[in-house]
């Protein structure tokens, strides 16, 4: 019998059988080097338990607390970025192929929740914020926990608008909010002003996942999407995704400048009559709007981005190239299968 | 305990997802940015736990997969005990403790644990510390229940070899007193 790590491990905690036990005794009668790891692994029976519960650690930091309170309220009826979980999924003892398909369903992500949904109050949103803020600084992948606490603060901001019954915390909750201004427009800025340009920086565009996003985005959820190719004027695309406001698909494509913080054009569909730009800016957002087509648009950029008014009329009278187009987008599916 | 219920126990396991954290990261910015993204990726993830497997395990579970998804990005694959920061390696004074030798022998067990390689190091704190068995670390770690009693045999012949006969002894006098 091989007498292993394990086997002298099983000897010293008692867990042998007999015969077992008076084999690995003959061996340490016979050999000085496993009399000596013996010897070692008795030593070890140390009070580990005792010693680490009294090891001095830094308290749970409040933001976590809160966050954490956060979450297991509106637990249930959150689920992240699709995209971007799949991409980090590169363990395979904890996925599956059938986790894999299920990240990959559409509309994984959800914008707000609504009047009457499952959250607390305002004055506890911001530290949620600010987590989910630092926690950008180290990777994309911590998007889904800007995303959770960004529909945390801004679902707040809908129930409270939503409830006339409380105007003093909604004009507190909303002191820069125009008059008028759509709820999914609200989600999106929000969403987007926790985005740094160190944010996406790190991301590598992945054409092939957008191609397939973008014929999604067309073929399930119906809308005509097109995405414009700015790097005409200095902005590069990052990506887009196919989120969710309300059960309604919304489309966020992103863009990163050389220097400054990143723009996002977002879609969904407004079966309203066509309007013309307006601007309109929400906190340190800057916010272009317009519909065609039955399509609403909000160009998102900060406030400091004095180049943003032209390039939403740019947009909106659809004078950019497009990435993606039929042509592209059907070489680029065809590559993919 | 239902998928549905999952969220509601997450606050009362933050406390120990906090020090796990804390113990794997070995930094306190890490350990935040750690137990919040587990927390997130859990919540996604709730259908997947299953009724027999332990909530606080399935949690190590993600946080040590994120961790190391974390490094891997980093491309740092192995932390060496020479950047260990001890900032926070002080324990407690014990006021129940007999003497003041069991406060020392606390010091030195923690730091005999936390100067071993990473991959002896979790399992030392997943078995020895959290008190899993052996399958249950296995399932935490994704791997065979033999790597985990392997590498917690190396593990405790490297603290063993720090621990002589002489403290050995006071060892076990301490935990009969």
């Amino acid at each position: 019998m091989k007498i292993d790590d394990i086997l002298l491990l099983s000897y010293v905690d008692g867990a042998l059988s007999a015969d077992q036990k008076q084999q690995v005794e003959e061996g340490i009668g016979s050999s000085a080097e496993l009399a000596e790891r013996v010897a070692l692994l008795r030593a070890s029976r140390l009070p580990y338990q005792h010693a680490f519960a009294h090891q001095k650690l830094p308290e749970v930091p409040d933001s976590l607390v809160a966050l954490v309170g956060r979450l297991a309220q509106g637990g249930a009826g959150v689920q992240a970025d699709a995209r971007s979980d799949a991409e980090e999924d590169s363990e395979q003892h904890e996925g599956s192929n059938q986790e894999t398909k299920f990240t990959y369903k559409p509309h994984a992500t959800h914008w707000g929740q609504g009047p009457g949904g499952v959250l607390g109050k305002p004055s506890v949103a911001a530290p949620a914020a600010a987590a989910a803020r630092r926690s950008f600084r180290i990777a994309p992948a911590w998007l889904a926990v800007a995303f959770v606490a960004g529909a945390f603060c801004w679902g707040v901001g809908f129930r409270l608008t939503a409830d006339s019954r409380q105007p003093a915390l909604s004009s507190m909750a909303f002191q820069t909010v125009p008059a008028g201004t759509s709820p999914w427009v609200l989600a999106a800025a929000g969403y987007q002003q926790l985005y740094a340009h160190e944010t996406l920086a790190e991301i590598q565009p992945d054409m092939a996942q957008s191609a397939r996003t973008v014929d999604e985005i067309r073929r399930e959820d119906g809308l005509d999407v097109h995405v414009p190719d700015l790097s005409s004027v200095g902005l590069q695309f990052k990506r887009v995704q196919r989120l969710s406001f309300h059960g309604k698909p919304l489309v966020q494509i992103v863009y990163l400048p050389a220097k400054g913080a990143p723009v996002a054009l977002c879609v969904i569909r407004d079966k309203k009559p066509d309007v013309a730009v307006a601007q309109q800016d929400i906190e340190d957002m800057s916010v272009l709007t317009w519909r065609r087509g039955e399509l609403g648009y909000a160009l998102i950029g900060k406030r400091d981005n004095t180049s943003l008014p032209d390039l939403g009329r740019m947009l909106a009278e659809n004078k950019s190239g497009q990435l993606f187009s039929k042509a592209a987008l059907d070489s680029l599916l065809a590559a993919m299968t | 305990m239902s998928v549905a219920d999952f969220p509601s126990i997450l606050p009362e396991l933050l406390p120990r997802l906090w020090a796990f954290a804390l113990r794997i990261s070995r930094d306190q910015h890490d350990a935040e940015d750690l137990v919040q993204r587990a927390c997130v990726r859990a919540l996604e993830r709730a259908h997947q736990l299953k009724p027999d497997t332990s909530p606080l395990s399935w949690m190590y579970s993600i946080v040590h997969t994120t961790w190391i998804n974390e490094l891997r990005a980093r491309s740092v694959r192995s932390r060496t005990s020479a950047e260990w920061d001890d900032s926070y390696l002080e324990t407690v004074a014990d006021p129940s403790a007999p003497n003041p030798e069991t406060d020392v022998l606390n010091k030195q067990i923690v730091r005999a644990v936390e100067r071993l390689p990473e991959a002896q190091r979790t399992v030392m704190l997943l078995v020895v510390v959290e008190g899993l068995s052996y399958q249950e670390a296995a399932q935490v770690l994704g791997v065979p229940v033999g790597t985990i009693m392997s590498r917690l045999s190396r593990a405790r012949q490297a603290v063993g070899s720090q621990f002589g006969t002489r403290q050995d002894q006071k060892v076990k006098d301490s935990i009969k007193g």
